[in-house]
C-alpha cells in the first residue's frame, strides 16, 4: 500500500471520526431542545434530524476531504517520487549528476543533500579505483616491455644451451600472457573512465562475420570441430571496425576453446527487428546456472580445473561486453550444461542514418 | 643504415640498441627530446625510433619540430599509452609507424627495417624465394613449376612473407599486415595459418622454407 493510499484512508478515518463527534454533538443538542419544548418526544425524532443533517452536511464534508486529501497527499509526495525516479537511473557511470532538490528547504531537500553527499563519495571511491587499474596497468608495461626485451635478447643468442633456450622461450609465453592481461585491463580501465573514442561509421557487419568465420574455421580445425555459418544477412551497423574484429574474434576463440573435441561450432546474423543479431553457438562442456551470471566480470573463471586447461587472459568476455555497449547493443549467454552453449550479440542497425 | 634511438628508459633503450645492431644497423642513443632533436638535425639518419613519453620535449613534440624542418627520416613511435586515438595522434603528426609497448623485439626491429627500405626496393611483380615465385598480379603461386592453391588470406601472409626473405616477421606485425588487426587477439591464428602454408608450400618439397623463431617470428628464407 503505498504512503499517498495509506494517508489518505487516515485522512478519511479522522474526518469520518470528527463527523460522528458532530454528529453526536448536533443529536444531544437536538434532543436537549426538543425535550424542552415539546416535553419528552420520542427519540427517533432527534436521531432522523440529526442523521438528515449529517448526510446533507457530512457527506459532502468527507467526499470533498476525501479529494482534497488525495490532491493534498499526492502534491506534498510529489518530489519523492521525482526522486525516486532519479535515484532509479543512477549506476556507476552517472554518480556525479547532483539529485534535482526542490528548493523547498523541506525535509526531501535534506534527504536530497545527504543523497547527493553519499553519490559524491560513491564517485570519489570509484574514480580512485578506475586511476588505481589504470595507473597500475601503465606503470605494469615499462617494466613488462624490459623483460620481454631482456628475454629475447637472451633468446637471440646462439651460444644458449638448448634447455636454456627451452627455459627462456617458456618465459617469453609467459611473458606474453601477462603483456595480454596488462593490454587488456589497461584497455578496460581506459574504457571505465571513458578515454576510449571509438571510430563510429557505417559497416556491412556480414563481411565482417564472413571474415571472422574463415578464421573461426582455421581456428577449429586442428580441434577437429564443424564451423557452420547457417545465416549471414546483408546488414549495415554503425561501429567500430576494430573493435567489432575484435569482439567477433574474441567470441569466435571462446566458442572454439570451450568445446569438446569433434564438437561443432555455429555461427549466424539475421536481422531481428531493429537490430543485427548474431549468434555463436557451440557444443561446449556449457557453463553451470550458478556461473552464467558471473561469465562476464573480469578475471572470474567459474570451474578452477576448467581455467588451468584453457588459456586466456580471463578478460575476453569483459572486453566483448564493453565493446558491445559501446556500440549501444546487447549481449547475452545462455547454456545447457553438457549440451550447448549460445552467446547472443545484439547491435542497433546502422543503414540510412 | 643509421638508426636514432629516443627512449629514456635506459634498460629498454640498451637492448633496442643490441637488437638493431645485431641486424646489422648503427645505432645513437638519446633519452631526452631536445638531444634527440639537436641529433637529428646533425646528422641524418636513415630512421628514427622515437618514444612518446619524455622527459623535457615528449615525443610527439619532437616528431613535429622535425617535420616543420622538413625532416623527412622514417620515424617509428612508441607508445606505453597504446590508445587508438594516440596512434592517430602520431601518424597525423607525420609519424610513418607505431608501436604500443611492451612490444616484442622482433616487431620492433622489423618495422624498422621495413622504415628504412622504403625506397630502392625491389619492384617486381613476381616475388621469389629459392624455387618459390608469387606472382603479385596474377596472385599466382608456383613451387618447383607446381600451383600452389591459396586462399585469399594464405596468399596475403605469403607476400608479406616474401616481401621480406630471411627477415624475422614478428606475430603482431603479422596481425596487423595481413589481418589488418590493431590487437593482440591471443589466439593461435597466426601459428595455425603458417602451419597450413607449410603444407602447401613446403611439405612435399626440399628445401624448408618457412622456419618458426621460437618466441619471436616467422621468417622464409632458403637456408634453415
Amino acid at each position: 500500500m503505498t504512503i499517498r493510499t495509506r494517508l489518505t484512508f487516515w485522512y478519511a478515518g479522522i474526518l469520518t471520526a470528527s463527523l460522528l463527534v458532530i454528529g453526536f454533538g448536533t443529536y444531544r443538542e437536538i434532543d436537549e431542545r426538543l425535550r424542552h419544548e415539546h416535553h419528552r418526544e420520542p427519540e427517533e425524532h432527534a436521531l432522523a434530524e440529526a442523521g438528515e443533517m449529517i448526510f446533507q452536511v457530512g457527506l459532502p464534508a468527507i467526499v470533498l476531504g476525501l479529494l482534497g486529501g488525495w490532491w493534498l497527499t499526492r502534491r506534498a509526495l510529489a518530489p519523492m517520487t521525482k526522486l525516486t525516479d532519479a535515484v532509479e537511473k543512477i549506476h556507476e557511470r552517472n554518480l556525479r549528476e547532483p539529485l534535482p532538490r526542490t528548493g523547498n528547504n523541506d525535509e526531501l531537500d535534506r534527504l536530497t543533500d545527504v543523497f547527493n553527499g553519499m553519490l559524491a563519495r560513491l564517485d570519489d571511491s570509484f574514480n580512485r579505483t578506475r586511476e588505481f587499474t589504470l595507473h597500475a596497468s601503465h606503470e605494469l608495461k615499462t617494466p613488462l616491455t624490459v623483460l620481454c626485451g631482456e628475454t629475447e635478447t637472451a633468446l637471440r643468442d646462439d651460444s644458449l644451451a638448448p634447455a636454456e633456450r627451452e627455459r627462456a622461450a617458456s618465459l617469453l609465453d609467459e611473458l606474453r600472457r601477462l603483456t595480454r592481461i596488462v593490454d587488456g585491463l589497461a584497455l578496460l580501465a581506459k574504457a571505465d573512465a571513458g578515454q576510449v573514442a571509438l571510430k563510429l561509421e557505417p559497416m556491412r557487419f556480414d563481411e565482417l562475420v564472413r571474415d571472422n568465420f574463415a578464421d573461426a574455421q582455421i581456428l577449429a580445425e586442428p580441434h577437429g570441430i564443424r564451423v557452420e555459418l547457417t545465416a549471414c544477412e546483408e546488414i549495415t551497423v554503425r561501429g567500430d571496425r576494430h573493435r567489432l574484429r575484435q569482439l567477433l574474434l574474441n567470441l569466435a576463440d571462446n566458442a572454439v576453446k570451450y568445446n569438446q573435441l569433434r564438437g561443432w561450432v555455429t555461427m549466424s546474423l539475421r536481422r531481428a527487428g531493429d537490430a543485427a543479431e548474431l549468434t555463436i553457438a557451440n557444443s561446449g562442456p556449457g557453463i553451470p546456472p550458478e556461473i552464467l551470471p558471473r561469465v562476464f566480470d573480469r578475471f572470474y573463471r567459474g570451474d578452477p580445473a576448467h581455467s588451468q586447461a584453457v588459456d586466456g587472459c580471463g578478460l575476453g568476455l569483459s572486453i566483448v561486453q564493453w565493446i558491445v555497449s559501446a556500440h549501444k547493443g546487447s549481449v547475452k549467454i545462455e547454456s545447457m550444461p553438457g549440451i550447448s552453449t549460445t552467446v547472443t550479440v545484439r547491435l542497433p542497425l546502422g543503414a540510412n542514418r | 643504415m643509421r638508426v636514432l634511438v629516443v627512449e629514456d628508459e635506459k634498460k629498454t633503450a640498451s637492448f633496442v640498441r643490441k637488437a638493431l645492431q645485431a641486424e646489422g644497423f648503427a645505432v645513437d642513443v638519446c633519452h631526452d627530446g631536445d638531444e634527440a632533436l639537436a641529433a637529428a638535425r646533425a646528422t641524418p639518419f636513415d630512421g628514427i625510433v622515437l618514444d612518446i613519453m619524455l622527459p623535457g620535449r615528449d615525443g610527439l613534440s619532437v616528431l613535429r619540430q622535425l617535420r616543420e624542418r622538413k625532416n623527412a627520416t622514417p620515424v617509428l613511435l612508441l607508445s606505453a599509452r597504446g590508445e587508438v586515438n594516440e596512434r592517430v595522434e602520431g601518424l597525423n603528426a607525420g609519424a610513418d609507424d607505431y608501436l604500443p609497448k611492451p612490444f616484442e623485439l622482433a616487431e620492433l626491429v622489423a618495422r624498422v627495417r621495413a622504415l628504412t627500405r622504403r625506397s630502392g626496393e625491389n619492384k617486381s611483380t613476381v616475388l621469389r624465394v629459392a624455387d618459390l615465385t608469387l606472382d603479385t598480379v596474377t596472385h599466382r603461386a608456383q613451387r618447383d613449376g607446381a600451383d600452389i592453391e591459396l586462399t585469399a588470406r594464405e596468399y596475403r601472409l605469403l607476400e608479406f612473407l616474401m616481401h621480406s626473405p630471411g627477415r624475422l616477421c614478428g606475430r603482431m606485425m603479422i596481425l596487423e599486415k595481413v589481418w589488418d588487426y590493431d590487437f593482440d587477439p591471443g589466439t593461435n591464428l597466426v601459428d595455425v595459418y603458417i602451419r597450413r602454408l607449410r603444407e602447401k608450400i613446403d611439405a612435399n618439397f626440399q628445401p624448408k622454407l618457412l622456419h618458426t623463431v621460437r618466441g619471436s617470428g616467422y621468417l622464409l628464407k632458403e637456408a634453415p
